[in-house]
């Protein structure tokens, strides 16, 4: 299928712990996805399994027909999927420009890398404002825009979010889903890893709740959002 | 082979090494006895090098240096001041023990390669000096040393000096292997392996990384004044940085972390590069090499082989037989020493921790109750771990403060406050990789202060005793977590759960009345969780306070009594676990909608 | 005065050549946090090519020095390439992996050329200028213009080009710059070789200011390192700023000290080491993971 991204039994192990059990999902092209669960459920190792940053146990991912499975972490990006780490992972020591800059690696730099710098920080505004400062200066609000900005600057079809929310105020948690928003909006496909539930029942049409590296739920977002059954296995009840 | 076979082996063998030293001088010319009598000479140079690189983790470039004063010291206290030989050796240790101090005296502040420029600097300068002042006799060195008096033996027979410089190389060699396998040298290498978990438990960072350089610098000394006996002539070229270099070549390719290796590594490299003494260049270009290679194939040098291979052996074997077993329950304190002086509680008030602007915590506050169970939870980077750090003092606070017992606890280093009484466990492990399981409790159970080390020379037998009572205390401990089968296993090849298990463990080694647990169910399983809340509840019967850090909330809801959580790098609840579940602001941070806490829920259960 | 001032010109020049060398090892610091204890055996290497193809194979200065730099570059990516797998692993290993090759080096240079040295003609065949009754040679002018034309260059490279940047990102944060799509082994090849052939740069340089020998790397190494970390490890301005400082305690202490120079170099270094251990700009933050 054109730009569908299918997962198939995909399992991953930390010496010798399953951090994820023969788990299977698809993310049509325009689709976005979210993937719930408290910390520790195995949905960051899940992402980094798929960006091929760990190594798989087992499992099939294909994207647009093809097979990526023997793909390098370095040539995902050359594949159109972006990659929003856990925690942001900004380069500290440059500044804000050259971070989203090098975001384009794999593409020329030219006129339509400068546009895309533009549509940048027409999404995030305040990027533009600090465009020279350095990137270990922000914010932790402002790094992550720019961990999202840089993963935009290749143009990719598909991105995959790491827990974008972490460690924000509610405040900017809600400007980082207008943004992912604007970018479903745009027809860009999602793959959002998260643990804010509400975040991501906005931003997502489609939810897998995981628990304990296993798929328990799943669901429209919808219906996700008035289940109960979702609390309880954030709280542990 | 059991256990009486495999000492009578030991004995014999070591009968069978004792035999062929004292035989080999009569195997040998005059020239091969001077060839042997300066590879012990790099032999002793190569143990303490060993000592200070290999156990003790200090990059180390000044080892000739060490040396150099030994021999220089002996030839100026004899040949200008007119002491006797015996009298200058003396002395020429005490003055090496000074240049081990003021090379080791960086280290207090610089780390890894700044340690190895620094170190190299100091090095060069003392060549420097030797090499100018006209005391040392410039390029031409020292020469007319006497020959050191020994009652009638004749020591300018190099076949008699043999003698002599085996004897000073077995003690050397048996204190080495001492120091190494009693608790200084422990402390030593779990400093190594993660220095941060090392201060944690209780080792005093800065006089250890001190004492590592003494030591490093008794054995330079020591070989130094057997040199300037066996050659009595000193001159700067055997001091220079080639040297220093084929010094960490034989140390690197022995094995810097075995003093038999360091050994090996030195007889063998002064051997070859005797054979290959008219092809010089050819042996330094091949020592190099060698240095390369191990590095990339071989980093724990020959003496890793063996180990190696029989770790290789061993965990085919012992994979099938060891067993966790099921942990044996502390004794409780009775309800009336329940709230005894032993007891105690931890007052948190308006801590901050700002890094670089970034606010981690803004005032937080809570108290902890005497022998209670307190879990802290929150979101992902609310800064759970962060106010962790700045309770067990690894990291200092912006403002406020902690106050353990009525005392004020905060900006206290880290070894003080684990003295106090005050252990903790760390979220992503830190277990010291290189030491056996039973090492790294070991490790933890030895509560000494430095000056314990004084014992080492002035009384090993009391150290001995020390060492030997402190193994049975390990046994029983280990015994006690189910851990006996792991006992002698490294750390990193154990499954997760029972690499949790050791830290708690570790943790509980240290005798604390605080104890701290970093998310100990992250990655275990079901049962090994039931098995951990089992663990955590005795610990806190036997009059321990827990507190304790976790996102698994069915854990944190049955375990604790009171429950702060934490987000933003704030306090946004704080309660019994049934209070804070019901509180809106907790549902909000978790899931991020407040909307969903007004539906009814099922209250968690009841806490023991 | 004039002898003040005649001791700081000495000091400026030995200075330019320590700056160069420092900004080797912090180039290779900076983009890959690697220590590379075989820079001063890489920069004799230099010299003895630069000077075997000026004196014995008589070609200009100029082309010798090229030739050099290639051949280092070359021995630069011989050396990351053994090395890799200990990347990101074990830093103390790896610096002890680099003494390795520094011993190979000088070993292979004694070999080559011998052990006894040789002196290098100086290629600026022009009387020294008078500046307020101070002598300056024309071939100090040339070592302190290539040194701040390779600063130039090289701050130029690192702040302007993709791959400047890519090769910081890399050190920054190895796993967001796979992420990017940087290929992580390539760019700290290409990080080595450069550093490799600035120690050409200045080896060739330094050969008819000092004597080319196999052991000169030795001193010229530590002297360079130091530079490096007195100036803040990894930060280029710092370098120049560091090396030209070595250089001219260098210089004044062999005025003062005579034979004791490197005596109160070193002691005076142990202590600026002890009291700012991040040097005079910082030490550059390098997320090793």
């Amino acid at each position: 299928m054109i730009g569908e991204y299918s997962v198939r039994d995909l399992s991953v192990h930390y010496g010798g712990v399953c951090a994820v059990k023969s788990i299977s999902f698809t993310v049509a092209e325009g689709q976005s996805i979210g993937v719930i669960g408290a910390n520790g459920a195995g949905k960051s190792s899940t992402l980094r399994a798929l960006m091929g940053l760990v190594p798989r146990s087992s499992g099939t991912v294909t994207f647009d027909g093809k097979d990526m499975s023997g793909v390098p972490a370095r040539n995902m990006v050359r594949h159109r999927i972006g990659y929003v780490p856990e925690g942001r992972h900004v380069f500290g020591g440059l500044p804000v420009e050259k971070n989203l800059l090098l975001g384009a690696y794999a593409r020329k730099w030219n006129a339509e890398t400068r546009a895309s710098l533009e549509e940048v920080y027409a999404l995030f505004p305040v990027l533009g404002e600090m465009s020279d400062r350095l990137a270990g200066a922000l914010s932790g609000g402002q790094q992550q825009m720019l961990s999202i900005g840089r993963a935009l600057m290749a143009g990719p079809r598909l991105l995959l979010l790491d827990e974008p929310s972490m460690g924000l105020s509610p405040k900017l948690v809600d400007d980082i889903l207008a943004a992912l928003q604007k970018l479903r909006d745009q027809g860009l496909s999602l793959l959002l890893v998260e643990q804010n539930a509400k975040l991501t029942f906005e931003a997502t049409s489609e939810c897998l709740v995981m628990e304990n590296g296993e798929v328990a739920m799943t669901g429209t977002s919808e219906e996700l959002r008035k289940d109960l059954r979702v609390r309880k296995i954030y709280l542990g009840l | 082979m059991t256990f009486r076979s495999r000492r009578t082996l030991r004995l014999g063998s070591l009968a069978a090494a004792g035999v062929l030293l004292y035989a080999l001088p009569y195997g040998l010319g005059s020239y091969a006895i001077h060839v042997v009598d300066v590879a012990i000479i790099f032999a002793l140079l190569a143990m303490g090098l060993g000592l200070v690189m290999g156990i003790a983790g200090q990059v180390n470039l000044a080892q000739i240096a060490f040396f150099g004063v030994g021999a220089y010291a002996t030839a100026l206290f004899t040949t200008q001041a007119g002491f006797g030989f015996w009298v200058s050796a003396v002395l020429a240790m005490l003055a090496a023990v000074v240049a081990g101090l003021v090379v080791g005296f960086p280290a207090l502040r610089v780390q890894s390669h700044y340690l190895g420029i620094v170190t190299l600097g100091l090095a060069l300068a003392f060549l420097n000096w030797i090499i100018n002042t006209p005391m040392a006799g410039g390029a031409d060195g020292i020469s007319g040393i006497p020959v050191p008096p020994l009652g009638a033996v004749d020591l300018r027979d190099e076949y008699l000096y043999y003698y002599l410089e085996i004897v000073a190389f077995l003690m050397a060699l048996g204190f080495g292997l001492f120091v190494v396998r009693t608790p200084l040298g422990r402390r030593m290498k779990a400093m190594r392996d993660d220095p941060l978990a090392a201060g944690a438990i209780g080792a005093e960072i800065p006089n250890l990384r001190m004492t590592a350089f003494v030591l490093a610098s008794l054995y330079g000394g020591l070989a130094g004044v057997l040199y300037a006996g066996l050659i009595r002539y000193v001159a700067p070229e055997s001091f220079s940085i080639a040297n220093m270099f084929l010094l960490l070549a034989m140390v690197i390719v022995g094995g810097r972390q075995s003093l038999w290796g360091c050994v090996v590594g030195a007889v063998g490299l002064s051997l070859i590069r005797e054979w290959l003494v008219d092809f010089s260049t050819y042996a330094q270009l091949g020592y190099g090499l060698v240095v390369v290679l191990m590095v990339v194939f071989a980093p724990t040098g020959l003496a890793g082989v063996p180990v190696r291979v029989a770790e290789r052996i061993d965990r085919r074997r012992s994979a099938d037989r060891a067993v966790l077993r099921p942990f044996r329950p502390y004794e409780p304190l009775d309800g009336a020493e329940h709230a005894g002086p032993e007891v105690v509680g931890l007052e948190v008030v308006g801590i901050s921790k700002h890094f670089r602007g970034v606010k981690a915590l803004s005032e937080v506050a809570f108290t902890v109750e005497a022998g209670a169970i307190h879990g802290v939870v929150g979101p992902n980077g609310s800064g759970k771990t962060t106010l962790f750090n700045v309770i067990s003092g690894l990291y200092k606070a912006t403002a406020g403060q902690v106050v353990m017992d009525g005392r004020r606890i905060t900006d206290a280093r880290p070894y003080r406050l684990s003295q106090a009484g005050i252990a903790r466990t760390f979220q992503n492990l830190r277990l010291f990789g290189a030491l056996t399981v039973r090492d790294n409790v070991l490790v933890a159970l030895d509560r000494t202060r430095t000056r314990f080390i004084w014992r080492y020379a002035l009384w090993p037998v009391g150290v001995w005793r020390y060492d030997r009572e402190l193994r049975h205390r390990a046994d029983a401990l280990l015994d006690r977590f189910g851990l006996a089968d792991y006992a002698g296993a490294t750390p990193g090849a154990l499954p997760y759960g029972i690499q949790r298990r050791i830290e708690i463990a570790r943790a509980m080694a240290c005798a604390p009345r605080l104890l701290l647990l970093d998310e100990p169910a992250a990655g275990l399983n079901g049962e090994e969780v039931r098995q951990l809340s089992e663990i955590v509840r005795s610990i806190r019967d036997s009059g321990v306070t827990v507190i304790v850090i976790e996102h698994n909330m069915g854990f944190v809801m049955s375990l604790c009594a009171r429950v702060t959580v934490l987000s933003g790098g704030r306090v946004i609840a704080d309660g019994t676990p049934a209070e804070v579940v019901a509180t809106p602001a907790v549902i909000e941070a978790y899931l991020g909608d407040e909307s969903m806490s007004d539906a009814p829920l099922d209250l968690p259960t009841e806490v023991k | 005065m004039q002898v003040f001032l005649q001791t700081l010109v000495g000091g400026l020049s030995l200075g330019a050549i320590y700056a160069l060398v420092a900004m080797g090892f912090s180039l290779v610091y900076r983009t890959m946090g690697l220590v590379n204890f075989a820079h001063g055996n890489v920069v004799m290497i230099g010299a003895y090519v630069a000077s075997t193809f000026y004196l014995t194979v008589k070609l200009p200065f100029v082309p010798a020095m090229v030739i050099a730099l290639v051949i280092t570059a070359g021995i630069g990516l011989v050396i990351e390439r053994v090395l890799r797998p200990l990347e990101n692993k074990d830093f103390d290993l790896m610096l002890i992996g680099t003494i390795g090759f520094g011993i190979v080096l000088e070993a292979l240079a004694t070999l080559i050329w011998g052990a006894t040295g040789r002196a290098v003609r100086n290629p600026v065949q022009t009387a020294p200028l008078d500046v307020l009754g101070v002598r300056i040679r024309t071939y100090d002018l040339v070592v302190l213009g290539v040194t701040a034309l390779a600063m130039v260059l090289l701050v130029l490279f690192l702040q302007r080009t993709k791959r400047g940047a890519a090769m910081q990102a890399v050190a920054m944060d190895h796993e967001a710059a796979t992420a990017v799509g940087i290929h992580v082994g390539r760019s700290n090849a290409i990080a080595f070789s450069i550093g490799a052939g600035l120690a050409a740069l200045a080896g060739g340089l330094a050969g008819p200011l000092l004597y080319v020998s196999p052991t000169m790397g030795g001193s010229l190494g530590i002297k360079g390192f130091a530079a490096a970390i007195l100036g803040g490890f990894g930060s280029i301005p710092g370098a120049i700023v560091g090396g030209l400082g070595i250089g001219v305690l260098d210089s004044y202490s062999a005025g003062h000290f005579e034979g004791y120079s490197d005596l109160v170099t070193f002691l005076v270094f142990t202590a600026a080491i002890m009291i700012r251990p991040t040097g005079i700009f910082g030490e550059r933050t390098v997320n090793r993971a």
